[in-house]
């Protein structure tokens, strides 16, 4: 009896000093501003998301990331709110975030630590640092490896598809596309889809309808944020049934992927680009079996 | 003591009061204690001295010091051209600071210098600015009309508007958003160097009004009467415009485009205190400084969770006040 009651005061001596240790640990994980929704879900990914202590608007995922203090959205940050909650460090999109509060928020002495993803594998490598950076090395370093891994599964499995021309609608009013140099393209090259505006000399560019009633589109692609309510986003897309001289349009071959997913720099938008190439192919083996241009 | 010292005294205190205000609005849930302790030099902690000392401050003055220079350079203008709707920002000064923006954020990201955004971004705007105004003047020398002024002023200003919409078009978009959300006005960015630097060219641009309010008031009479009274009289709107321009284009290029406060504080100021020069700029400082302040505490504290940009709200502020002055007028005849 002795015995079992010195193993088990031993078991819960233990149980206390390894909890401690674990506190302990946790007192000392930096805290951290993440300054973008794909910042938020990047870091919800490596599992640093509970050492978020502010965020801006529109970081809507994970569910968690609704309750995180909100201070500024892409246009203005609210300093003060910055100083109040004393991060360890500032993560920050460089090109989305208002550079002069940020040159500011520097001044003040806070660490800025810049992502700028503009490949999957940026996105693997942001993933590691930021791994490093809150203590968490382990999952990052899984998770940007999963997602190098299945990256190049998908390469594997669409490189040598016959390419497909699609249109890819970015806004519809004024009605807009991508070209090289915007985050969407790299989607398209890499399912095999041929975008005629490529080579526009902007990667946003705006373009006439005129011009895809000359060009044989076969895919329209129309992403929709699945956040917005239903009669909102059927406001806001394009209607290409007024368009039925379109190929796409007459084989209602319009897909219609979540832009949250699809324009977010993050391990989400791996899945779309999966569920993208296979949309794209089903089309291409559809095309085929019914010999359609 | 006479009723004009009496107003000027009544607006020293609005312009105390907005001040003290100012530095009692933010985000930061600071007590009014606080506020006093950290003005005192004895800060409760580090984040309120920090706060109070490197944020609201800063705000604060450089508010004071812009809605006074835009109140003046506005008072001025429209004394000067005789024209009511003389206003900084028509003679193309918000164009010329966004067309500088934009070549700053576009030349200097793709050479790398993208860090370096902070300074070259209010020299550019401010070189920007001064480029407007100078094709301004030209155009309006060639012309030999210096009334033609307003009329060039708005024809430069959407040329130079053009100009930047193109380029920002075939350049990065979020170099875009960084430009047009610039236009929209913040004193978010503002630091005391910004200050100083405001608050020096202001004190020049009072110190010639005062020298020369006889010669503005002069003009008032019509530009014959004011010439047979002695006064070269472009050479003093020439003079004028540049030093209004000069100051409106230092304010440009640190908190961006806050329009209207130019156009509408001069109106005010002439209804309650008076129309000759002297009376009218000194009213219009402290009625625009006050006005700014208030301004950037709606800015600051109407959101919960951002700030709104304060030429949105001086804009918005500035047409209730122009349909405001057309009823007005309507009614009186």
């Amino acid at each position: 009896m002795k015995q079992i009651i010195k193993y088990l005061l031993a078991l819960i001596f233990i149980s206390i000093t390894f909890s401690s240790i674990a506190e302990t640990t946790t007192e000392h994980k930096p805290t951290i501003i993440a300054l973008s929704p794909h910042i938020v879900e990047m870091l919800y990914d490596i599992g640093a998301g509970e050492q978020i202590i502010g965020t801006t608007a529109f970081a809507d995922y994970p569910e968690q990331a609704k309750n995180i203090p909100v201070i500024g959205n892409y246009l203005r940050l609210q300093i003060e709110k910055v100083i109040t909650l004393q991060p360890d460090y500032i993560i920050a999109w460089k090109s989305g975030n208002p550079s002069d509060d940020l040159a500011r928020l520097k001044q003040l002495g806070f660490t800025i630590i810049y992502s700028q993803p503009n490949s999957f594998e940026d996105i693997a490598k942001e993933m590691r640092e930021f791994g490093v950076l809150t203590g968490h090395q382990n999952q990052a370093e899984q998770q940007a490896t999963q997602l190098i891994k299945a990256l190049e599964l998908i390469k594997a499995q669409y490189h040598d598809k016959a390419a497909i021309t699609v249109f890819y609608e970015l806004w519809s009013r004024p009605l807009t596309t991508i070209a090289k140099g915007s985050w969407p393209q790299q989607f398209l090259n890499i399912c095999q889809a041929k975008n005629p505006f490529e080579q526009a000399n902007t990667p946003y560019p705006q373009v006439n309808i005129e011009k895809i009633l000359l060009t044989p589109i076969q895919i329209i692609i129309q992403p929709l944020s699945f956040n917005q309510e239903g009669s909102q986003k059927e406001k806001e897309a394009f209607n290409w049934q007024d368009w039925p001289v379109i190929s796409a349009v007459k084989n209602k071959q319009i897909i219609q992927p979540d832009a949250d997913a699809m324009h977010r720099m993050t391990m989400r938008s791996l899945g779309e680009l999966k569920n993208l190439c296979a949309s794209i192919d089903d089309t291409r083996q559809w095309l085929q079996q019914n010999n359609e241009q | 003591m006479n009723k004009l010292l009496l107003t000027l005294m009544a607006l020293l205190l609005l312009v105390l009061i907005s001040a003290l205000a100012g530095l009692n609005f933010g985000p930061a849930d600071l007590s009014y204690s606080q506020v006093f302790q950290c003005l005192t030099g004895n800060c409760a902690d580090q984040i309120s001295q920090m706060v109070v000392w490197q944020v609201r401050i800063p705000r604060v003055l450089v508010a004071l010091v812009a809605g006074m220079g835009l109140a003046i350079a506005g008072a001025i203008l429209q004394n000067t051209t005789r024209n009511p709707l003389a206003d900084p920002y028509l003679f193309g000064i918000v164009s010329g600071a966004g067309l500088g923006a934009t070549i700053a954020n576009l030349s200097l990201e793709s050479i790398g210098l993208g860090d370096q955004l902070n300074i070259a971004l209010p020299l550019a705007a401010f070189l920007g600015a001064l480029f407007a105004i100078t094709i301004v003047i030209f155009i309006a020398k060639v012309l030999q009309q210096m009334e033609q002024l307003l009329l060039a002023g708005v024809a430069v200003s959407f040329m130079l508007g053009s100009v930047t919409q193109f380029i920002l078009y075939f350049g990065d978009p979020f170099a875009t958003n960084r430009v047009i959300f610039w236009l929209m006005g913040s004193l978010s960015r503002v630091e005391m160097n910004n200050f100083y630097v405001i608050a020096s060219v202001l004190m020049v641009t009072i110190v010639a009004i005062i020298a020369l309010h006889r010669q503005i008031d002069a003009l008032l009479l019509g530009d014959e009467s004011a010439a047979s009274l002695g006064v070269n009289v472009d050479q003093l709107r020439l003079l004028m415009l540049g030093l209004c321009a000069a100051l409106s284009a230092t304010i440009v290029a640190y908190c961006g485009g806050i329009g209207f406060v130019g156009l509408m504080i001069p109106h005010i100021i002439r209804q309650v205190i008076g129309v000759t020069t002297l009376k009218l700029v000194m009213g219009s400082a402290l009625i625009g400084g006050s006005f700014l302040i208030w301004v950037d505490i709606i800015a600051r504290s109407a959101l919960a969770d951002a700030e709104i940009p304060i030429g949105i709200i001086t804009s918005a502020l500035g047409s209730i006040f122009f349909l405001f002055i057309m009823i007005r007028t309507r009614n009186t005849h």
